[in-house]
C-alpha cells in the first residue's frame, strides 16, 4: 500500500431493496479512483446482498438504466476494493460463495483499521 | 499552444460524470510524462471536476475554453 496516497472508504449499508440506493456509491468510488485516491467499500448491515452472484446483472437503480454491474465494474477496473464481515453475510443469509469474485472477507477490527487509516469514511 | 503539440484528444461530449473523468484518468496513463491531452466535454460538472482532478492528481490544467456548450481542456501529465 502507498503510504502517500490519500485514502476514502465508503460503507454502503443498504442492498437490494432499495435499487435507488444502489449504485451511488460506486459513482462516486470510482470517481474518487480516478483521482489517483485508494478507495475502499465495506458492506454491512443489508449492503452485502449487492454482491449476491446474479444480482450486479439484474439490478437497475434506475428502471431501464444501466445494471449496477456496469457501475460496479467500472470502479473495480479502476481498482476499488470491496469489504464485506462475515456477520453482515450471516444477516442476510449469504455465505461468500454466494457472492461475486474478489470480495474480501474483514472484521470488525480490521473495518476500524481502515476506517481510521483513512483521510474520509463516507457512509451510505 | 498548438495543434502539433496535443498528443491525443478525448471526445467526452454527451458522457455524464463520472465517465469523462474517469477515461481521462485512463488517458493520462497511456501518454508521456508533459505530453498534453486535449479533452472535450458538454457535461457542465467537467469544470469543478477538472479542478478536482487537478488539485488531486497533480496533474496541470494548462487552459479550459468553452465554445456553443462545449468545454475544451488541455491537460498535461506531470508525473
Amino acid at each position: 500500500m502507498d503510504r502517500d496516497a490519500r485514502r476514502i472508504l465508503y460503507v454502503q449499508t443498504t442492498g437490494t431493496e432499495s435499487p435507488e440506493r444502489s449504485a451511488t456509491v460506486f459513482f462516486l468510488a470510482a470517481s474518487a479512483a480516478a483521482l489517483d485516491i485508494e478507495v475502499g467499500i465495506y458492506f454491512t448491515q443489508f449492503g452485502p446482498t449487492l454482491l449476491q452472484r446474479g444480482v450486479p446483472e439484474a439490478l437497475q437503480a434506475k428502471r431501464g438504466g444501466a445494471t449496477l454491474g456496469h457501475f460496479m465494474d467500472q470502479a473495480r477496473d479502476l481498482g476499488v476494493r470491496f469489504y464485506v464481515c462475515q456477520p453482515s453475510l450471516d444477516l442476510n443469509n449469504l455465505k461468500m460463495g454466494d457472492l461475486i469474485e474478489g470480495v474480501e472477507m474483514i472484521g470488525g477490527a480490521a473495518f476500524n483499521n481502515l476506517a481510521l487509516e483513512a483521510d474520509r469514511v463516507i457512509c451510505f | 499552444m498548438t495543434k502539433a503539440e496535443i498528443a491525443s484528444t478525448l471526445d467526452c461530449r454527451g458522457l455524464l460524470c463520472p465517465i469523462p473523468i474517469i477515461k481521462l484518468s485512463k488517458a493520462v496513463k497511456g501518454v508521456e510524462v508533459g505530453a498534453v491531452i486535449e479533452m472535450l466535454a458538454t457535461d457542465p460538472g467537467s469544470v469543478p471536476d477538472m479542478e478536482a482532478f487537478e488539485k488531486q492528481t497533480g496533474h496541470r490544467v494548462l487552459d479550459r475554453t468553452e465554445a456553443n456548450g462545449v468545454f475544451r481542456f488541455l491537460v498535461q501529465r506531470a508525473k
